[in-house]
């Protein structure tokens, strides 16, 4: 094995990476997809109510009510205008607050107050924002509550769907640049034969698999770093995420070559990656699902490098914490590195005679 | 001595060769059938009504009144399966009595089986005793797992207001005088309230158009192997011409995208009084992603390019069916997309039940967008094949 052979591949592939639709898609569909599931499958599946306010008097209730959890708080300068997202479902609900509104609310005069609520707003959210709206209105009233009100949470360690979709967005940047854009980078060279050319000169089988792996190894680091910094899923341990991350992303890469030395073209690249991909994806799921056995997910092989992470990125574990699971997936990786030795002999074989 | 050949002939030849070939790609064949099951299949698990209830635990049980005078409108039925615990839906509110606290805690906690509430009310058995004399009164929110903030937030809310109203009563005050506000409500709008557009139906746009955008794909293939090949250039010293090999990539195109749509909108039980509109619109999309196929295929180098190029066409021309499933209007730029004249046509039969005459100007803006983008697309093939 030769490093300034092995360099000189992985030069070549990175500069002419860029032109291939699979480097493109392993760059931008990460990016794309935290946009599509931050933003909107979070507000398909869990909206948050909408509510508008016309403040014509700077009252202590807007600031109040931009303050509380759960409740997009819009303000908006004229009555019309509020109406108008209001009719069209672009808020749940428009509050009008007129001039003077707290120094009345204080003196006992009850000021008026006008409540627009969207015919298509949902029932559900109808009820908070006026249960809530009256809350905020008392608050300025300042008048004591004549109870207390304790509150027992039984939500433990529930994230929102947005949190257990993370694992999901970073699964997918590493299997687009660890698993496809290294096994891509292989078959392509394959099937239109340039690898032929390659392995005449000095190159060796081992060293263009070990250079295509090094570059989807360094795109599956990067893209699933910045999947994480996207969904703000950093977790309190830095040292114990870029270990989790090199982990994952040599395990992918390494499931990546095996692919690379298995598939003889594209076609069967492809059917063999959706034949298998269940296996890839598969622990993911489970996050969805907290109400699962989740034991099943120990099953796949991936989870043990894609549960670290999530522990590590959103759980605020340490690496003290996920060592021994790491430990797994790289015994995994090894085995699929073993895997990769015996199939690219065949494949040299395989070469020497086409 | 050659007989002389109908366009129409050649035309169906080549159609039956493209079919041929259509049949052999097992790629795209058992994708075609795979997808579309699944997309059938998804239709059918997508929840077909929309849950706008908070489902509340209260003990005592006569307190449970109280709570459900936060609804705008009262209605009764409905019951819980553990005893003595009559559940009582309202808009936005249905509330499940509980003998005891022990019992709602364990329920909302998981601890014991019962009727699936989100949150329980604990207040003391004396509540409204203990707030007429001024004593202090103590009410326990209890919240589920995955229970959001703001419902959370809502829920004290209403006990303070509770509290407030026995406060008032207990004075022998008017309960208007109770709220420190005159507050005027008013509904904007048609009221949905009870009748929103289930998840299921806002779907239907969104599948429809990924078996669209399935067929279009696999036109694309078939149009850039032939390109590849130079198979055209081969046809071409036939009797066909290259307005009949465009015919014919266009009707194969147009009819596998409209016969899948169709259906796929027959299996998901889409066909009511406005069958003939919603077939016209699947038309006109199965023509506009025939033209985006045909583009792809002219300029895809191989099965990765094409395939780029392809998802590069079709991804903005599925964001209109992606606008419907978000509350709220369509913004300008998703209006002047091509796609959306069809996809309105398709959320305004399936969920209001309109017709022609309502629709008449999205399908008239769809019929424009449909000459310009397969106008498009075969301006790009024929210059393609023309310098091979």
């Amino acid at each position: 094995m030769s490093a300034a052979r092995i360099f000189t591949v992985f030069r070549k592939d990175l500069k002419l990476g860029p032109r291939s639709p699979i480097f493109l898609y392993a760059v931008i569909l990460p990016v794309l997809m935290t946009f599509v599931v931050q933003v909107a499958f979070t507000s398909l599946f869990e909206p948050a109510p909408r509510l508008g306010i016309v403040d014509r008097g700077d009252s202590e209730l807007t600031a109040a009510a931009e303050g509380l959890d759960g409740i997009q708080v819009s303000r908006l300068d004229d009555d019309a205008g509020l109406r108008r997202l209001v009719e069209a479902n672009d808020l749940d609900a428009g509050l009008v607050l007129p001039p003077g509104f707290d120094d009345d609310l204080r003196a006992g005069r009850q000021p008026e107050l006008r409540f627009y609520i969207g015919g298509e707003s949902l029932a559900s959210n109808r009820v908070i924002l006026s249960v809530t709206t009256l809350d905020l209105v008392r608050a300025v009233e300042g008048a004591a509550a004549p109870v207390d009100v304790v509150v027992e949470d039984f939500g433990g360690g529930t994230l929102p769907l947005s949190s257990r979709l993370v694992p999901l967005i970073v699964m997918y940047a590493l299997v687009m640049a660890g698993v496809f854009l290294t096994a891509f980078a292989v078959v392509d060279e394959r099937e239109k034969r340039t690898l032929d050319a390659l392995i005449v000169t000095p190159v060796r089988l081992g060293e263009v698999l070990l250079a295509k792996g090094s570059l989807g190894f360094v795109v599956a680091v990067v893209m699933a770093f910045v999947t994480l910094v996207l969904n703000d899923a950093l977790g309190g341990s830095p040292a114990g995420l870029l270990v989790t991350v090199v982990v994952a992303a040599a395990m992918s890469t390494a499931l990546g070559l095996v692919f690379a030395t298995a598939a003889r073209n594209v076609q069967m690249l492809f059917a063999l990656i959706k034949g298998t991909g269940f296996l890839i994806v598969g622990p993911v799921i489970f996050y969805l699902f907290p109400d699962w056995p989740q034991w099943i997910a120990r099953i796949f092989p991936t989870y043990w490098f894609i549960d670290p992470l999530y522990r590590v990125a959103l759980q605020g574990d340490t690496l003290a914490d996920v060592w021994w699971e790491l430990a797994i997936a790289l015994g995994l990786t090894l085995a699929a590195l073993v895997a990769v030795v015996a199939l690219a002999r065949r494949m040299q074989a395989r070469l020497a005679v086409e | 001595m050659a007989r002389p050949v109908s366009h129409a002939a050649v035309v169906a030849a080549i159609v039956r060769k493209d079919l041929r070939e259509f049949g052999r790609d097992r790629l795209w064949l058992i994708l075609t059938i795979v997808g579309l099951a699944l997309f059938i299949g998804v239709f059918w698990l997508l929840p077909g009504s929309v849950d706008e209830t908070i489902r509340v635990g209260v003990t005592p049980p006569d307190l449970a009144d109280t709570l459900i005078g936060f609804s705008a409108e009262e209605t009764r039925g409905g019951t819980g399966d553990a005893a003595s615990q009559e559940a009582q839906p309202t808009q936005g509110l249905e509330v499940v009595r509980f003998d005891s606290a022990a019992k709602l805690r364990a329920v909302v906690s998981g601890e014991a089986d019962g009727p699936d509430v989100a949150v329980g009310l604990a207040f003391p058995a004396d509540f409204a005793g203990a707030i007429e004399r001024g004593a202090p009164v103590t009410v326990t929110v209890y919240v589920a797992s995955g229970v959001p903030p703001e419902v959370r937030q809502a829920m004290e809310s209403a006990v303070r207001e509770i509290a407030y109203f026995a406060a008032g009563a207990a004075e022998g005050a008017d309960p208007a005088d109770v709220v420190p506000v005159r507050q005027e409500t008013v509904v904007l709008g048609p009221d949905r309230a009870g009748e929103q557009v289930p998840l299921r139906e806002r779907m239907r746009p969104l599948l429809a158009f990924f078996v669209l955008m399935m067929e279009s794909l696999a036109l694309a293939g078939l149009i850039a192997v032939e390109i590849q090949r130079r198979t055209v250039t081969a046809l071409l010293v036939t009797p066909a011409s290259l307005t009949d090999v465009l015919t014919a990539k266009s009707l194969l195109g147009t009819s596998l995208a409209f016969s899948e749509a169709v259906l796929m909108l027959a299996l998901t039980r889409s066909f009511g009084a406005g069958w003939s509109v919603l077939l016209a619109a699947a038309l006109l999309g199965a023509v506009i992603v025939t033209g985006t196929a045909l583009v792809s295929g002219a300029a895809g180098r191989d099965f990765m390019g094409t395939l780029f190029l392809s998802m590069v066409l079709l991804v903005p021309l599925a964001i209109p069916a992606v606008t419907v499933l978000f509350p709220g209007s369509t913004a300008v730029w998703v209006k002047a997309l091509p796609t959306y004249g069809v996809m309105e046509v398709f959320v305004r039969v399936t969920s209001y039940g309109e017709s022609w005459a309502e629709l008449w100007g999205p399908l008239a803006l769809a019929a424009l967008w449909c000459a310009a983008v397969f106008g498009a697309g075969l301006l790009v093939l024929r210059r393609k094949v023309r310098t091979l």
